[in-house]
């Protein structure tokens, strides 16, 4: 590509890049494990229990525990399973949640030690379609991984979360959409500067709802999680698995909630902006931006503790019953307000 | 570096359309057909077609594939198909036809290319907000008639599942059978939720009785 014509807006050096894709996953590599801390104890507080609170203070260490004992359990898989496929599932899961996580911007372009450095891993030009297409291949890692187990439980699981993913991927997207023709930009920073007078939160309140819904469904996470429906089906895909294969599932569905609760906090709630005409430096964008999406995050335990699972047929016929026209009419909506 | 990724995303890309076709297992095919589709979004990449590699990859690898597993999974992977005779002379016949035409075009604009730098990147080339203006200007017609056909397809579809009994009218036979044997009012899921209302004026259950037998299936839809 040594073509004169292309004009990038600005290059970071290579360092920068490998520095900034290091951050990013070790600061979200933290903060899973306090994620899991706090979804258990606010999951206990609403059911008007403790949670953990035995291991270091406030039961912080917690996942510390978790994490030694499942590493040291031994590796197992079953005898119908098929080895390395069993072992490459929990590894795709991993490395889409990841890849994904690199589009979420923390922050706008700063100047450190004289450079340009954007607080985002990557700023694409095909914005919100890089993360559906992790999303796509993630499907791959629930397929594979309960395809591979030679079990039943694992292949009805992962064969609803085949079903599930693209049937509230298409409303996901749609949804999405409704913000990209308002804001006129696919690159999410820019929708984030597109934001600058008010959240997309208001103008496409219906379109965040559905985003919302159909973000449960994406990431498995309850009412939505039949694909690990623990009274029917075990533990869904990964019903096999153990040690920290098991860890890596896990991981990937947090990371996934990560993601969406990023996607949603770039998407709808401005960003890094704050409201009121605050201007703050630009080293407090970064929290700005994990403190939106622990609203989100604290919603989806929220939610957990609140809903009862839906039934399959119940799941699919609101998926393309409801929640598919009702993003449609609101991209249509939208369509005809912005070019009227 | 680019080269060495062209060369990892070349190998992998030929690696799985040689496994698609010489693969015994259905299932590992359809993986391999993925990978093959994974691996051309990264050669995509490489040409700076960002809006191509992503629906490439959203579309193929992540809708299609996706029932194509789907599909593969449930059915597929007990007995092995056995090509007839008449399979076994086209097929190789129609692949022989097809490498010969590749080889022409190939030979005929490819080997300019060889000697020249090749065609220059323009700024935004590949972006969706140029290929969007393409799409509403130069390629208006074939775009809109692209749309017509894919709209064409999705009722065709719709027409075609139809008119084999859709799931719908089983669904309130078995729902009936089930009915039969339980009290009224006991409280299901279906009636929690509304989809179904509580049996009002259910008949009376009867121990020791099976399901009346499942009615005959409905006529097709004449559509």
């Amino acid at each position: 590509m040594s073509s004169s014509v292309a004009v990038v807006g600005f290059y970071e050096p290579w360092w920068i890049q490998i520095i900034k894709a290091l951050v990013i996953f070790a600061a979200a590599f933290a903060i899973l494990p306090i994620l899991t801390v706090y979804e258990r104890k606010l999951l206990g507080r609403f059911q008007n229990r403790y949670g953990p609170n035995r291991v270091g203070p406030f039961g912080l260490m917690q996942p510390l525990a978790e994490i030694v004992k499942f590493a040291t359990k031994e590796p197992f898989r079953p005898t119908t399973s098929i080895g390395y496929m069993f072992r490459i599932a929990p590894m795709i899961a991993i490395l889409t949640a990841v890849a994904a996580l690199a589009l979420v911007p923390f922050g706008d372009v700063q100047h450190i030690f004289g450079q340009r450095v954007g607080l985002y891993g990557i700023d694409v030009s095909i914005g919100p379609l890089y993360v559906f297409a992790f999303a796509g291949i993630s499907f791959y890692g629930i397929m594979l991984g309960g395809w591979s187990s030679g079990s039943k439980y694992s292949f009805l699981g992962a064969m609803r979360g085949a079903a599930q993913l693209i049937s509230y991927e298409v409303s996901q997207g749609l949804a999405l959409v409704g913000v990209v023709i308002t804001a006129g930009t696919l690159s999410l920073t820019g929708i984030v500067h597109a934001q600058r007078g008010m959240w997309y939160l208001i103008p496409q309140f219906a379109g965040f709802v559905i985003f919302l819904v159909a973000s449960f469904a994406e990431t498995n996470r309850a009412p939505f999680d039949l694909v690990e429906a623990d009274a029917e089906l075990v533990g869904g895909y990964f019903t096999e698995y153990g040690g920290t294969p098991f860890i890596a599932f896990m991981f990937a569905e947090y990371m996934n909630m990560i993601v969406v609760a990023g996607i949603a906090t770039t998407m709808f709630l401005g960003g890094w902006l704050l409201p009121f005409g605050i201007h703050p430096p630009g080293w407090v964008d970064p929290f700005v931006v994990v403190a939106k999406m622990m609203i989100f995050i604290t919603f989806f335990i929220w939610v957990r503790a609140t809903l009862p699972r839906l039934r399959y047929d119940q799941l699919m016929s609101f998926g393309w019953k409801a929640l598919l026209p009702l993003a449609t009419l609101n991209l249509l909506v939208t369509a005809i307000l912005v070019v009227s | 570096m680019s080269a060495v990724l062209f060369f990892i995303a070349a190998i992998g890309a030929l690696v799985g359309a040689i496994g698609v076709v010489t693969l015994r297992s259905p299932f590992y095919s359809v993986l391999a057909l993925v990978f093959h589709l994974i691996s051309l979004a990264a050669l995509f990449l490489l040409l700076r077609a960002e809006f191509v590699a992503a629906a490439q990859v959203v579309v193929y690898a992540g809708a299609v594939m996706v029932l194509y597993v789907f599909v593969v999974a449930y059915v597929g992977g007990g007995e092995e198909l056995a090509a007839g005779t008449a399979l076994r002379i086209l097929g190789p016949l129609f692949a022989l036809a097809v490498a010969i035409e590749l080889c022409v075009a190939m030979l005929g604009s490819g080997l300019k290319g060889i000697s020249s730098k090749g065609a220059p990147y323009i700024a935004g080339f590949g972006s969706p907000a140029h290929i969007g203006r393409l799409f509403l200007t130069k390629y208006l017609f074939v775009f809109e008639v692209a749309s017509l056909l894919l709209l064409v397809a999705a009722i065709g579809a719709v027409v075609l599942a139809r008119r084999r009994r859709g799931l719908e009218p089983y669904d309130e036979d078995f729902e009936l059978a089930i009915h039969a044997r339980r009290p009224a009012g006991t409280g299901t899921m279906a009636e929690g939720a509304g989809t179904r209302p509580a049996p009002t004026a259910a008949p009376q259950p009867e121990p020791q009785e099976s399901a009346p037998p499942p009615p005959p299936e409905p006529e097709p839809v004449e559509s």
